[in-house]
């Protein structure tokens, strides 16, 4: 840890996830129990299957655990209405997805404001605009989604999720359409965003040049965290750790001990 | 809103069936309520320069509820005439009898026949209307007249209710109509029932002098003096055009809410994102009733316009159509406007309603499934909507064939729209097996399996596209099947009742002469109207003048189902006010089963009281003899030709309501097409990559819309033989008797047929647009 803080961002407590129930009920997680301290960047990777999105759905309220808690900034969010729920998530979570991030509709600045709208706010003056310039973009706030690249509309993203200044920003798989200037780009950009302005960063990942940008990679397989890395590691030393679990994933299922689990 | 607008703007496509099918709807509903608003009653032209009218008593109503007037005698119009002329104010007062005559030229009647039964006055009445003498003189004695468009000195032919005449121009009126000298007036007319007044006059005054022997009619009151003929003409208009209303709106609504349903499936990922960043439901909802209100305002503007503009141009065709007056015009009805701009609204976002609802408790997670499988297409709320209409419809089905006549149509049209709705709801349920069965004999083959699995996995895609299908195929069914089973049974009816015999009947005039009745031999009924007072009161009924052999001297002869209603059995003594305003006391001879129209009375006495009535047929026991107006023919062909006139109108209200659907359907059967098809760009692309033709994708999307139209027939089709078969339990009891359904194989395979290709050409055109200009 290079920052020692009082509360963390999101806590994890024995979180578990099961789709459907009785015999063919899939355990997504399994007991869970994470911490997510403020101002780091956690990077979250895994074999396909082995829960990370699912982790990553419920540390951020959008999907619900069915087993534990987990508490954002404070909040416990199983008791919450749908509508406080989705409060908490506008005032205190920072979405970053693969793809999809922006209205179509609506232009750059428009879309970093969105969550400000949404919450009833009038943006101060130059407020979208110093969000835009801080990702480079701030001659690009009057175009829609569809006249820019792939790696502008992420950079977009990035602004409005951090627009709010949540307690925590959540990226899933935020580089994995783009290509590698512009993953390195939107990487450097997060850990900016860490190094800067003391935000945290949990980011979902299968790409360990991806992961090395982050203060802590969690190794996570059949929904459960099973390694972990501290300080920046280098890619080198991430992906021979994912590959040694890819390979004791792949001997266990010869064992024949089924655990198929849903990404 | 602001997001609303932006969406709105950015997406208008995807808005555009719901703005084509508002600014339709709106458009229907505001020419319709601009055209039924500008037919308001009005005074005849020919009282425009009287501004108080009086009109005689008032006494009872008839069965439609309207009031049935008694005529003053020829006594006491001139009585009264001369005590209101004598008011101070008062410049005249002129009695209007009216009477039948009409102009013969080259041997035949010339001219509206029905409006000549009104073309008659006493010349004293011209000043009414304003009318003046452009040349010669006032006419004086029998056999004078002054008319338009005729020198004085010359002659004309006319027909009368009497027979041919030919008579003397004395005068050129700048007025229509024939005027002729008061006391011929008074004697060719049925009685007195209404009194001008020209110059001015105290009202209090003229009330006063009138007292109960009249009603006192100023101002717009003047208006309800409108000729019956002229009111059901318009009565006739109003009944298609509250039709088109309804159905309008009916459609617009279905149209509308498919529309949103599929294009809020569509945007599922939209909304999930905006659910993610932090929009609540209430926000997601809020988002889309704001983005229907954008577009239905604007689509309401657009409709009002289309509709204020398209509704004068309908004056002329709806004239000649027989379903306004003539000299009808359009005025503009800035209520009808804004009420048909508001519903517009209203619709749109009842529409929309359920598909926000929907949408706004799609969990954010959505923005990232990848997955193009639908969730479940029934919802509780599904299936409650569809089980409670159909029980709607069903129970209203059931209680039609104790309802009243007046009230089983509407009846019916409410179940069918009903049941629409009830199997438009549940269609999902029958998508399932239907699309099983049908391509089963082409499972093993690479489209055949495609079309199966592609539908059975988007069912609510599928539902989408079969619910304008099934909308339309219903009605149409429903429509042109009670019309043809109600027609059929009418025609055996009536021919059931004709014998094999010669009829004289009309010919360019309105009934026949007595001159032309006199020539023949045969058997003929001399129809008038009459005022019987009894234990229930004062009510009008149609009587007809029969050969004194038939009435038992100066007697009655009633019908059973008349005798029970007035209470008077054989014997009794019924007094009887004709319509020249005289009452006779008539004892009832005997009481058959069938009576004409229910009262026979001696011909005699029809003809001495009402000088202008006229005989509608003669059944001729002879060979027929020639006469001015009249012609012969088969008792069946004249039979089939009353049929047949009311026949024409049925099958204009039919086209015009089955044009309206089918229009709109045709749309929402494209649009829906056109959205769905769009939105499967990501799937032909894979298709192609695994080795599909452009060919082969033609066929799996026309096979698929082709399938959408089946469903959508055979839901439609199961609707209407439910509906068709509560029709026919409500002829069967009301007529007591069988009744064979008939069913309209050519409409429905016509409204199919249209169905299927505005279907194939909806998912051909944007798939070949992509092949074109595909880079796959």
């Amino acid at each position: 840890m290079t920052k020692a803080h009082i509360s963390p961002a999101v806590e994890l407590r024995g979180v578990s996830k099961t789709y459907g129930s009785g015999e063919r009920g899939v355990t997504a997680l399994d007991s869970v129990d994470v911490i997510f301290p403020a101002g780091t960047f956690t990077a979250v990777m895994g074999p396909s299957g082995s829960g990370k999105s699912t982790l990553l759905h419920c540390a951020a309220g959008l999907d619900r655990a069915t087993g534990g808690e987990v508490i954002i900034d404070g909040t416990a969010v199983g008791g919450l209405s749908e509508r406080a729920l989705t409060r908490l998530r506008r005032a205190r979570v920072g979405f970053v997805f693969q793809a999809f991030n922006l209205v179509a509709a609506l232009s750059a600045a428009q879309n970093v404001a969105l969550p400000l709208r949404l919450a009833g706010r009038k943006p101060a003056p130059g407020e979208v605009t110093a969000m835009l310039a801080e990702v480079g973009l701030a001659d690009r706030a009057g175009h829609r989604p569809s006249e820019m690249s792939g790696g502008q509309q992420q950079r977009v993203a990035i602004a409005r999720a951090l627009v709010t200044r949540p307690a925590v920003l959540f990226a899933d798989e935020p580089t994995g359409a783009l290509d590698a200037a512009s993953g390195r780009e939107v990487l450097r950009l997060l850990r900016a965003a860490v190094d800067r302005h003391d935000q945290t960063v949990v980011m979902v990942t299968h790409d360990p040049f991806a992961a090395a940008h982050a203060d802590r990679v969690l190794f996570l397989a059949d929904g459960r965290v099973v390694d972990s890395l501290a300080g920046p590691a280098g890619a080198q030393e991430i992906a021979v750790r994912t590959a040694r679990l890819e390979e004791g994933r792949t001997a266990r299922l010869e064992e024949g001990r089924t655990a198929e689990v849903r990404s | 809103m602001s997001l609303a607008w932006h969406m709105v703007r950015h997406r208008f496509a995807g808005f555009a069936g719901t703005f084509v099918a508002i600014a339709l709807g709106v458009a229907v509903v505001a020419g319709s309520t601009t055209i039924y608003l500008s037919s308001r009653p009005e005074a005849p032209e020919r009282y425009a320069a009287s501004p108080v009218l009086v009109h005689s008593p008032s006494v009872g109503k008839n069965s439609y509820g309207e009031p049935e007037y008694a005529s003053w005698t020829s006594a006491e119009a001139a009585q009264l005439t001369a005590r209101l002329a004598a008011l101070p104010g008062v410049t005249a007062a002129a009695a209007d009898p009216v009477f039948y005559v009409q102009r013969v030229t080259g041997g035949r009647p010339a001219g509206d026949p029905a409006a000549a039964l009104l073309d008659g006055h006493a010349w004293s009445s011209a000043a009414l209307g304003g009318y003046r003498l452009a040349a010669g003189s006032p006419p004086r004695s029998t056999g004078e007249v002054a008319v338009a468009g005729a020198a004085p000195g010359s002659r004309i032919d006319v027909l009368t209710a009497a027979g041919p005449a030919t008579w003397t121009v004395t005068g050129t009126v700048d007025g229509p109509g024939f005027y002729v000298a008061d006391p011929v007036a008074l004697s060719m007319s049925p009685g007195v029932r209404v009194i001008g007044l020209t110059g001015g006059g105290d009202v209090a005054a003229i009330r006063a002098a009138v007292g109960d022997a009249g009603a006192v009619l100023t101002g717009r009151d003047r208006d309800s003096l409108e000729p019956a003929a002229v009111t059901r003409t318009r009565w006739l208009g109003a009944q298609l055009l509250i039709a088109m209303v309804g159905l309008g709106m009916f459609v617009a609504i279905f149209v509308v809410a498919s529309t949103c349903a599929l294009s809020a499936a569509q945007r599922r990922r939209e909304i999930g994102l905006l659910r993610a960043v932090g929009a609540t439901p209430g926000q997601v909802r809020r988002l889309m009733y704001a983005e229907t209100l954008v577009v239905s305002v604007l689509a309401g503007l657009a409709g009002i316009a289309l509709g204020a503009l398209t509704a004068p141009l309908l004056a002329g065709p709806l004239v000649r159509a027989g379903l306004e007056p003539a000299g009808f015009t359009v005025t503009v009805q800035p209520l009808a406007l804004a009420g048909s701009f508001l519903l517009g609204v209203v619709v749109a976002l009842a529409g929309v309603g359920a598909a926000a609802r929907r949408a706004s408790r799609a969990p954010a997670l959505d923005a990232l499934r990848e997955a193009a499988v639908e969730r479940r297409a029934m919802t509780p709320v599904r299936w409650i909507a569809g089980a409670v209409t159909a029980a709607g419809g069903l129970a209203l089905l059931a209680k039609m064939p104790s309802m009243p006549v007046t009230d089983q149509s509407t009846a019916g049209l409410g179940a069918a729209m009903l049941l629409l709705t009830a199997a438009a709801l549940f269609s999902p349920v029958v998508i399932g097996p239907l699309v099983r069965a049908v391509t089963w004999p082409w499972r093993r083959a690479a489209t055949g399996m495609l079309v199966r699995e592609g539908t059975l996995v988007a069912v609510r895609r599928v539902a989408s596209t079969a619910a304008p299908v099934l909308l339309t195929v219903g009605f149409t069914i429903l429509l042109t099947g009670t019309v043809a089973t109600i027609e059929d049974v009418q025609g055996q009816e009536e021919v059931e009742k004709i014998p094999a015999a010669t009829v004289l009947t009309t010919d360019g005039a309105p009934g026949l002469s007595d001159a032309a009745v006199a020539a023949q031999t045969g058997t003929s009924q001399l129809p008038t109207r009459v005022l019987i007072t009894a234990a229930g009161g004062t009510a009008g009924h149609d009587v007809a003048g029969a050969p004194p052999a038939e009435t038992g001297g100066a007697g009655v002869v009633l019908s059973q189902a008349l005798a029970r209603e007035l209470g008077a059995p054989t014997g009794t003594t019924l007094e009887l006010r004709w319509v020249d305003g005289s009452t006779s006391r008539l004892t009832v001879r005997a009481v058959k089963a069938e009576a004409g129209p229910g009262i026979l009375v001696p011909r005699d006495l029809v003809r001495q009281h009402d000088p202008a009535a006229l005989t509608d047929s003669v059944l001729l026991s002879g060979a027929p003899v020639a006469a001015t107006g009249a012609r012969a023919m088969s008792a069946r062909a004249y039979v089939q030709a009353d049929i047949d006139e009311e026949g024409d109108l049925i099958d204009l209200f039919l086209l015009v309501l089955i044009g309206l659907t089918v229009g709109y359907t045709g749309l929402a059967v494209a649009n829906t097409l056109l959205m769905a098809t769009a939105a499967r760009r990501p799937e032909f692309r894979a298709l192609r990559l695994s080795g599909a033709t452009d060919g082969q994708i033609l066929r799996v999307t026309s096979a698929e819309a082709l399938l959408a139209v089946a469903v959508g027939t055979v839901l439609g089709a199961a609707v209407a033989a439910i509906s068709l078969g509560g029709v026919r339990a409500a002829v069967e009891a009301e007529l007591d008797r069988t009744v064979a359904l008939v069913i309209p194989w050519a409409a429905a395979a016509a409204v199919i047929t249209v169905c299927a290709l505005v279907a194939l050409a909806a998912t051909t055109v944007p798939v070949l647009r992509r092949v074109r200009s595909g880079t796959s």
